[in-house]
């Protein structure tokens, strides 16, 4: 079994070498690869691209390095309104995406787009919520802060990294919601500008909860400064994360991930949409790539071309009905 | 009387700036204080510090004569429209003309103000393109 | 003594030719990204990692190189700001202050020397400070909550009379207009689009970045067009009057007990994250503003106006590194870039850096300490080829400031839409000089006001909406003292003491008696 197994493997890395070393043997190959990070540098939009353009060149998936252009601006709408308007037959161009950029799809934040103005390439991992507290406080279980928010939704302040609204912010809701509250809006939730301020302030004792990613509370957790109460995903997560208990486990079926991947122009021709279909998705099969993940906390999620398609496709759609039915 | 006018133009602005933060849509999901008050609050200091100085102008500056301030806004027509077309002309083009221009405005002989508008062009894109590899306008001819 | 030994191994780490090479490169470049207009440390550093990237260099000397840039840049900025009463970056603000009169007054080398010195005190402070208290002082950061955050910012605003301008009303228009501009664009806590029209560029706001470089930069231009001609002869001549370039032992003598309060200031204001080096320059310069300023000679070319911001903006530097290396929480815009570096280079940034990867942080420091005296080494015999600067006819620099201010807008942004905005800037800054608007408070209120909404928001939703909640801990009414403090007592007092300054240059030993 592992014998022919890594001998596959081995099989494949010839024919990616050979492929290398004919060169125009690929049916397409970019020019100037061209990776737009939707935002300004430092966030995950900038890391996903920046560090998948890394890995690329570095195993020789690509043919030169991947420029990574920060085009910043209406929380990724103007890089959208730029690919779709601007560079639509661009085959050299992939934008990095994640949860947010579907959260506001969904919630029309994008004003006259839709994902269906560009193709989804693929994923390259996601990021599991979280529900943690401070390392002194009374609460032990998300059971316990939940019966506490619903007694007193007053006395408790959930601190996340995202817009009230966004993606962070969701995943308290969805929890609460599992839980039968049902007034979620009574749920106090303070917006900080990204996971490492929320994280701060949940140590400086403003507030009493936080909500983001298990990235952002990796560090945090490790030094023992904060209690991660539930992992919202469908089982523990490998490895050291194995002791953060789940919220499926303690009777609240709430799963929320941001994953993280590519979007491409919608124009790009299908050689070119296979090519980083492929690239990508050899990227994602590497051991390499599986230590970028576990030392970024990424779990895996492994989608390409049409069945991420489909994956963007339905998630936009649960989160419309959600926003709706809370706001309604 | 320039305080008087100014401060006017700050009542109204501040006016306009407090309409417009009381038809901000709001969203379905909001915090206690919402997006509007501290709009609100800023407006009201602006309106409040414009008011002050119609009460109490200071001595007017000299302005300059009618030539020159067409002069001026000679000067910022000719960067809007390098903003413009910048895109399409290309980075060296543009701004060598651009550079000329304000050159020779500001007291140059024309010949020399465009040598001068060429080398300012070639000299930023070097430094700016060749060394720290920002990526400028391309425009037809790739620079 | 343990932390010595662990600083010795990071000067083994930093101490190969290629780490020394990387940190002069880092230190030049960065120097210059700082003094061109629009090209600030944390764009300086953004544009730099590729190159980290592409010489395939590992995480320590890739960190050398980028944090070489970074604090080259916080020198940097200083050099247009003294020459041309251009900031190059945003810390450099209040430096133009009192270095462009210097300059006006002939002293534009002893400014530049002073202001490298300076900065030299405040970075170097500042990286023993980032040895000795960082542990401690991110307990600092943690007694900070929204309220406090709040305060900090209202404090900055309430401290602004009497800065640049004799008007009050005007600095107070100034600023609000400036917090006005901060507004434009998505609301960070609701997600909400407030005055931006329908624009989808407006959507993320005005980059400060755009305001400070058509403020200043092409506002400039603007004055040269409007007095082209009018004064040749005896003032062209002035112009070129570069004065001595090493400071005296007595002005630096008379400089040091500034240097060194601005830099436990600046280095503070650095660590609390969302403060940064701006509100550090800043701070710096009110405070020392109202500390020494006897003789009402701020604004007008003290030396001490220059020491100030510069000790206060390069400590403020150091001290940004503390939240981001100990907490992973940029306290810049810069230390965001250095974040997501660190990142990319698989370090996880957060209370256990110090512990998994000594190395990274030791030779980090380390390097600082090198960078930092590679740069005053250059900076001083540099100052003789930066006057040259003012030899050049403005009829041909000032066009060049032009192309450079669009350049590095562009170059960043990609957008025609920035540099039309950009060129509105220009046009509002010469009318508000006309006016006699002081422009610093709008820059001011550009920077923080998203800050100090959110922060207000934050700390009310926290109560449910009680407003008391703003003044309900020892530190946050503290803040709001000083605050009050700063702002009332010049206008109450302003007259009388204006009255007794007057006396006091009269008669020399009542000086004394006043302080």
């Amino acid at each position: 079994m592992l014998n022919t197994h890594s001998f596959r493997k081995g099989v494949a890395g010839t024919f990616v070498a050979l492929a290398m070393v004919g060169g125009p043997a690929l049916a397409f190959e970019p020019e100037q690869p061209e990776c737009i990070a939707p935002a300004n540098p430092g966030g995950g939009w900038d890391f996903t691209c920046r560090q998948v353009g890394k890995s690329l060149q570095d195993q020789g998936l690509i043919p030169s390095t991947m420029q990574v252009v920060n085009l910043a601006g209406g929380g990724g709408g103007v890089a959208f309104a730029e690919v779709v308007n601007k560079r639509n037959d661009d085959n050299d161009l992939i934008v990095a995406a994640s949860s947010a950029t579907a959260t506001r799809l969904a919630t029309g934040a994008y004003p006259g787009n839709t994902m269906d103005q560009v193709r989804w390439l693929a994923s390259v991992g996601a990021d599991y919520g979280v529900i943690a507290v401070a390392k002194d406080s009374p609460i032990t279980s998300l059971t316990e802060l939940l019966d506490q928010i619903k007694a007193d939704p007053r006395s408790v302040a959930v601190a996340g990294g995202s817009a009230v609204g966004g993606w962070d912010h969701l995943k308290v809701l969805i929890a609460a919601k599992e839980y039968g509250i049902d007034d979620v809006r009574a749920v106090k939730y303070i917006a900080f500008d990204g996971g490492g301020e929320a994280v701060t302030q949940l140590l400086a004792g403003s507030v009493q909860a936080f909500t983001g990613d298990v990235s952002e509370a990796k560090g945090f957790v490790d030094s023992g400064d904060v209690k991660v109460i539930a992992v919202l995903a469908p089982e523990r997560l490998p490895g050291e994360f194995a002791d953060m208990p789940t919220a499926v486990e303690q009777g609240v079926n709430a799963i929320g991930a941001n994953w993280r991947g590519f979007y491409a122009p919608k124009g790009m021709s299908d050689e070119a949409y296979d090519y980083w279909v492929a690239q990508i998705g050899t990227l994602y099969a590497s051991s390499e790539w599986k230590d970028v993940m576990a030392n970024n906390g990424l779990a895996p999620l492994d989608l390409q071309g049409a069945a991420f398609e489909e994956f963007v496709s339905k998630s936009v759609a649960s989160i419309t009905e959600l926003t709706a039915e809370i706001t309604k | 009387m320039s305080d008087r006018i100014f401060g006017g133009i700050g009542i109204l602005l501040a006016a306009f700036f407090i309409w417009q933060a009381t038809v901000i849509q709001e969203s379905p999901f909001s915090d206690v204080v919402g997006p509007k008050v501290f709009p609100i609050m800023i407006g009201c200091v602006l309106g409040l510090s414009a008011l002050a100085f119609v009460l109490k102008p200071d001595p007017a500056p000299i302005w300059p004569p009618a030539a020159r301030l067409f002069e001026i806004a000679m000067a910022v027509a000719a960067m809007v429209a390098y903003a413009i077309v910048l895109p399409d002309l290309g980075f060296v083009i543009a701004t060598a003309l651009a550079a000329a221009y304000l050159t020779w405005r500001l007291g140059t002989p024309p010949a020399q103000a465009l040598l001068v508008g060429a080398l300012t062009s070639g000299g930023i894109y070097l430094v700016f393109h060749v060394i720290l590899g920002l990526s400028l306008a391309k425009g037809p001819f790739g620079f | 003594m343990d932390i010595l030994a662990s600083l010795g191994d990071g000067f083994v780490v930093a101490f190969t030719l290629q780490n020394l090479g990387l940190a002069l490169l880092g230190c030049f470049l960065g120097t210059i990204m700082g003094a061109l207009p629009g090209l600030g440390p944390s764009n300086g550093v953004a544009i730099l990692i590729p190159l980290a990237f592409t010489l395939g260099l590992p995480p320590t000397p890739a960190l050398i190189l980028l944090t070489s840039v970074y604090y080259g840049a916080m020198y940097g900025g200083r050099i247009s700001s003294i020459l041309l009463n251009i900031p190059g970056d945003e810390p450099a603000l209040m430096t133009t202050l009192d270095g462009y009169p210097m300059a006006q007054q002939g002293r534009a080398g002893e400014a530049l020397a002073l202001s490298g010195v300076a900065s030299f005190v405040g970075a170097f402070l500042a990286t023993w400070g980032l040895v000795f208290l960082a542990p401690q002082l991110v307990k600092v950061a943690l007694l900070f909550g929204p309220a406090e955050y709040f305060a900090l910012f209202t404090l900055a605003f309430a401290t602004l009379g009497g800065i640049a301008s004799t008007n009050q009303a005007k600095a107070a228009f100034a600023a609000a207009l400036g917090l006005g501009i901060a507004m434009i664009g998505v609301d960070g806590q609701t997600g909400v689009p407030r005055f931006s029209f329908g624009e989808v560029h407006l959507y993320d706001g005005i980059d400060f970045l755009v305001a400070i470089v058509g403020l200043f930069a092409l506002s400039e231009v603007l004055v040269f067009l409007e007095h082209r001609g009018e004064n040749t002869g005896a003032d062209a001549a002035k112009k070129v009057v570069i004065g001595r370039i090493t400071p005296s032992f007595a002005l630096l003598r008379h400089c040091t007990p500034t240097m060194l309060r601005t830099s436990v200031l600046g280095f503070v204001a650095g660590v609390l994250p969302g403060a940064g080096a701006s509100l550090g320059s800043f701070i710096s310069y009110s405070m020392e503003k109202r500390l020494v300023d006897r003789n009402g000679t701020f604004g007008k070319g003290d030396p001490r106006g220059v020491a100030a911001p510069e000790a206060g903006n390069n400590a403020a530097a150091g001290g940004a590194l503390v939240p981001m290396l100990a907490l992973g929480v940029p306290g810049s815009g810069t230390t965001a870039v250095l974040l997501a570096v660190l990142l990319a280079l698989n370090i996880t940034p957060g209370p256990l850096l110090f512990t998994q990867n000594p190395d990274v942080v030791w030779g980090l420091i380390a390097a600082l300490f090198i960078g930092n005296f590679m740069l005053l080494a250059m900076n001083i015999p540099m100052v003789g080829m930066f006057t040259r600067v003012l030899m050049v006819p403005p009829r041909i620099l000032m066009p060049i400031v032009a192309m450079v201010s669009f350049v590095g807008i562009y170059g960043i942004s990609g957008s025609s839409f920035d540099l039309l905005v950009m060129v509105g800037f220009g046009v509002m800054g010469w009318v508000l000089r006309k006016l006699d608007v002081p422009l610093v408070p709008i820059i001011l209120g550009i920077l923080l006001g998203n800050a100090m909404e959110s922060n207000m928001r934050r700390a009310l939703t926290i109560s449910d909406g009680d407003w008391s909640a703003l003044v309900a801990s020892p530190l946050s009414i503290g803040l709001w003292l000083v605050a009050l403090v700063g702002f009332v007592l010049p206008i109450v007092f302003g007259r009388v003491l204006r009255q007794r300054m007057a006396l006091a240059k009269l008669k020399e030993e009542e000086g004394e008696v006043i302080d």
